[in-house]
């Protein structure tokens, strides 16, 4: 029998999921991420033109033939920000996931094992967490090469540390609480007080976690592609050509208008996150029990 | 003799998604200056929400109605800038819990002075003395070391008499003091109780003594009114009321706690939950609990009617009947 | 431990900055080899480092070619000015949104300053920059696009190295508004994140401190509602935000690096950027020592704030 059939507080936190869906911020949230979603999919098929093609007359304004104009290669910017998106957003997503693993598993491990593998995750997350993110990426890449590949595995590098402690703090969480030792105490296997009591603790603030790491991935990894640590041309990665049109300032959408499809996509997963995380706040949830 | 506070037909409701929730449903009630007058009840009674209402402290949502003459003012029409003036110079309230009812992080000094200066423009200095001299009415040793500590460093007891100090610090004419001594030692409690009786008698204060516990209304009260689900269902003076209560609701009451004035040794709880304002029966609001039940209670709310002694009851029943059947 | 995972990144520094043509040559990467000690086995060297450290001496820049520690002095003041400033910006934004949201929670304009605060944490900072800068410098010319004073002007004499502080102290009002015309954008742009850091913490903690009976204890004393607000409720408050103050310095570590970069503001972002570019070994230790010691010394003053503020956590 499980534990949880005692009073477990996070994991009847996912049938609250339904009150915060409806306050109208999270609603937009949703939309764009969606929205994002589907042209990151679709891109090939909706966007006007080919993003590598240089056929168009240079340095054009938005207009009705290019929505965002042209860049400084007669490239369709409209184009190159749709396709973008198949950069970004995958990338950022897997990233997360990768970093989630890593940091998980060790800040898992380090939780549920304490002692010397708990000293020693903690102390490479603090040394990570004490130099500017920006460095470390930037010396990682610097070191490795340019190239997305190595940008994808510099920012891995800076994020585990946070999923880590993260997973850490729950699991160390779940273990002191009542309910796990009373668990313990009628019997219930380890690995699976494991599996079915910690896991449902830590699913929810790991998914909030998640979607806002996705936000920040994408900021991360448009910076190193600014620098030119990440994606090279003539690939149409939003931060490299936010770095393009820092060089022709006069054309200002070409840079401008990658950079509004930032702040849309990370505004939205970072709108989702936060919605989520309102919905598994456990005072929240004592609060409607108690009413 | 004029009283000094006249409510009449005083409504509270909670504006709720469902439509108004009524919480306190019409009540009537005089007090006089320097009497001490118990408002007694259950918790979700209403208690609470009246004396709030009175001060205009209501939670979001809920609305009031009615009158509340103090002074030949309504305090309910009062536009928001006089009411707020009213607030601490000629009603102050003291809560219930002193721990959580005292800021945690400014000095004794300020919380006591903030509303003297303000409210009656002292400078530093006499507020700072007049400070002193509260602290000494409450019974607080060495008040101007006290004056320089914060809530953390006192007792749930001295916290208490502070809060008192602060309260009586502008010179009110109606002390509100919601269960003053339920979250107290009961060791403590009687202190407290002293001491409003003789801050009470000293100043002419009146005070409106909103408690559950019985016995300090007996030890305390000059006038009982007792509330139940919004409503008065007797009221008179603590003699009438605690000794000889015909109303099925207050006997159940007194029977059920513990208090000097039990008649026997064995207490009988009330069967069943109090009232909240989502639940509330039709009729009589007791009549699901009350043990003289007949089915005319449930048709008609009872009217407060005034008996030969002076005292007010609610109950349709024949109170001879009610006697004889304990 | 700078130093063992800089010496862990691939790469010969040697090469790196030397250049690709010298390092072709192999008695020029030797002779360099020689010169930084790089020759000798690692844990000599970090010993050597160490040594050196507790001298005061954190190795040369091989960039610069003088003693990193005169670098880090000649640009810590610059990014101090930058950092100081926008955090106050931030603080004091976030605050006054915060507030404002609680009070009207979950209403209309809770909502939107929800979005807003979000918003600014959700805005890469190089492109909020150039943005600001294309907009502010180069169609409206309100203010300078780079630097801290322009070129014209001379420094005011040296007090502390902020060049708001040192010039009205010398009565040079001319040169203040310079400074603070150029460091005006460059302020505001890395405040942006922290604003939404600050406005979210702000929110939640005065949300808390609302459940509060003390605060109802104020109202029912008949005070104003100003001084409920700032004397209660943000009194109450601040534990939480003074952490907020913590992480806000920690991000705009970060944040210097690229803005320093794009407005040219000569402080120690652009150094440290300059030197993980070139591999420059003990400028990059050096700056990664000088931002651990920023960290203690804020949390350290955080936590005596701790203290001032709320009571209960004094030691005796």
């Amino acid at each position: 029998m499980s534990v949880a059939a005692i009073s477990n507080p996070l994991a009847s936190s996912w049938r609250r999921i339904p009150g915060a869906w409806r306050q109208p911020v999270t609603i937009a949230g949703l939309v764009i991420a969606a929205f994002w979603l589907v042209i990151a999919l679709a891109a090939p098929l909706i966007a006007p033109a080919d993003p590598l093609a240089q056929g168009a007359a240079l340095y054009q304004a938005p207009s009705a033939a290019h929505l965002m104009g042209t860049d400084e290669l007669g490239r369709d910017v409209f184009s190159r920000v749709l396709w973008g998106a198949r950069i970004s957003i995958p990338l950022a997503m897997l990233l997360v996931a990768l970093a989630f693993t890593i940091g998980g598993t060790l800040g898992g491990l380090a939780g549920y094992l304490g002692g010397w593998v708990d000293e020693l995750v903690m102390r490479a997350a603090d040394f990570v967490f004490a130099v500017p993110t920006i460095l470390l990426a930037m010396a990682v890449v610097a070191a490795l090469g340019p190239g997305l590949f190595h940008a994808v595995l510099a920012v891995v590098l800076v994020s585990w540390p946070g999923h880590a402690r993260v997973v850490r703090g729950l699991v160390r969480t779940t273990m002191q609480s009542e309910y796990v030792a009373v668990g313990r105490l009628l019997g219930s296997p380890t690995h699976r007080a494991l599996v079915v009591d910690v896991l449902p603790n830590v699913a929810g603030p790991v998914i909030v976690l998640a979607a806002l790491e996705i936000g920040n991935a994408i900021l991360l990894l448009s910076a190193l592609s600014f620098l030119g640590l990440g994606a090279r041309p003539p690939t149409a990665e939003w931060g490299s050509m936010v770095s393009t049109g820092a060089q022709h300032f006069e054309a200002w959408w070409i840079g401008v208008f990658p950079g509004i499809a930032i702040v849309s996509v990370v505004l939205a997963f970072n709108l989702l996150g936060d919605s989520l995380r309102d919905a598994f706040d456990p005072k929240a949830i004592i609060k409607a029990r108690g009413a | 003799m004029k009283p000094l506070l006249s409510v009449r037909d005083l409504r509270v409701w909670l504006d709720t998604a469902r439509g108004p929730l009524s919480i306190v449903d019409g009540i009537n009630f005089d007090i006089a200056s320097g009497q001490v007058f118990g408002l007694a009840g259950e918790s979700g009674s209403g208690k609470t929400i009246t004396a709030l209402a009175l001060l205009g402290l209501l939670p979001a949502g809920a609305r009031a109605a009615g009158s509340a003459m103090l002074d030949g003012r309504d305090l309910l029409t009062m536009r928001a800038a006089q009411r707020r003036r009213t607030r601490g110079r000629e009603i102050a309230m003291v809560f219930q819990d002193p721990t959580s009812s005292l800021h945690p992080m400014l000095t004794i000094e300020r919380q006591l002075t903030e509303h003297l200066r303000y409210q009656l423009g002292m400078s530093r200095e006499e507020a700072y003395e007049r400070a002193v001299h509260l602290l000494t009415d409450v019974r607080i040793p060495n008040p101007r070391a006290a004056l320089r500590g914060y809530p953390h460093q006192f007792s749930g007891g001295m916290r208490q008499r502070i809060q008192i100090a602060i309260g009586l610090a502008c010179e009110p004419r109606l002390l509100v003091a919601d269960e003053p001594t339920t979250a107290l030692d009961v060791t403590v409690q009687a202190g407290i109780l002293r001491l409003l009786h003789r801050l009470c008698e000293e100043k002419d204060l009146a005070v409106m003594l909103i408690t559950h516990d019985l016995g300090v209304l007996s030890a305390l009260a000059d006038t009982v009114t007792v509330m139940y689900a919004g409503r008065v269902v007797e009221s008179g003076s603590t003699a009438q009321v605690m000794g000889g209560s015909r109303h099925p609701y207050t006997r159940a009451l007194i029977d059920s706690l513990p208090h000097p004035e039990a008649s026997d040794g064995a207490l009988v709880p009330i069967a069943g939950d109090p009232a909240g304002p989502e639940s509330r029966p039709s009729g009589c609001a007791f009549h699901p609990r009350c043990r003289y039940m007949e089915p005319s209670c449930a048709a008609a709310v009872p009217s407060l009617v005034r008996m030969d002694d002076g005292r007010e009851m609610a109950c349709p029943l024949d109170p001879l009947v009610v006697s004889r059947v304990r | 431990m700078a130093f063992v995972l800089t010496h862990l990144v691939p790469g010969d520094p040697a090469v790196a900055n030397l250049g690709d043509r010298a390092s072709s040559d192999p008695v020029a990467v030797k002779l360099y080899r020689e010169h930084f000690g790089l020759d000798k086995p690692l844990p000599v060297q970090y010993v050597v480092y160490l040594g050196n450290l507790l001298h005061g001496d954190l190795g040369e820049s091989e960039q610069s070619r003088r003693p990193v520690l005169t670098d880090l002095a000649e640009y810590i003041p610059a990014t101090a000015e930058l950092a100081i400033t926008s955090i106050v910006l931030a603080c004091l934004l976030g605050l006054t949104l915060g507030v404002i949201a609680a009070l009207n929670r979950n209403n209309v304009i809770d909502q939107i300053i929800r979005v807003v605060s979000l918003g600014g944490m959700s805005t890469p900072q190089f492109w909020l920059a150039l943005v600001a800068l294309y907009l502010f410098f180069y169609k409206l010319s309100w203010v300078p696009g780079s630097g801290r004073l322009d070129a014209a002007v001379l420094p005011p004499p040296h007090l502390t190295g902020l060049f708001t502080i040192d010039s009205l102290a010398a009565g040079q009002y001319d040169v203040f508004v310079n400074a603070v015309q150029h460091l005006i954008l460059p302020a505001c742009v890395l405040a942006a994140f922290n604003m939404g850091l600050f406005t979210r913490f702000t929110r939640s903690a005065v949300l808390e401190v609302l459940e509060n009976d003390y605060v109802r204890t104020a109202r029912a004393k008949g005070l104003p509602e100003r001084t409920v607000v700032f004397r209660h409720i943000l009194r109450a408050a601040s534990p939480p935000i003074l952490t907020v103050v913590g992480l806000a310095f920690g991000n705009v570590m970060t944040g210097t690096v690229l803005i320093e970069n794009i407005f040219s503001w000569p402080g120690i972002g652009q150094y440290s950027y300059r030197s993980a570019t070139a591999l420059d070994l003990p400028a990059i230790v050096g700056v990664m020592l000088f931002v651990a010691i920023v960290y203690i010394l804020v949390n350290m003053v955080v936590d005596i704030l701790y203290g001032v503020v709320d009571p209960r956590i004094r030691v005796a």
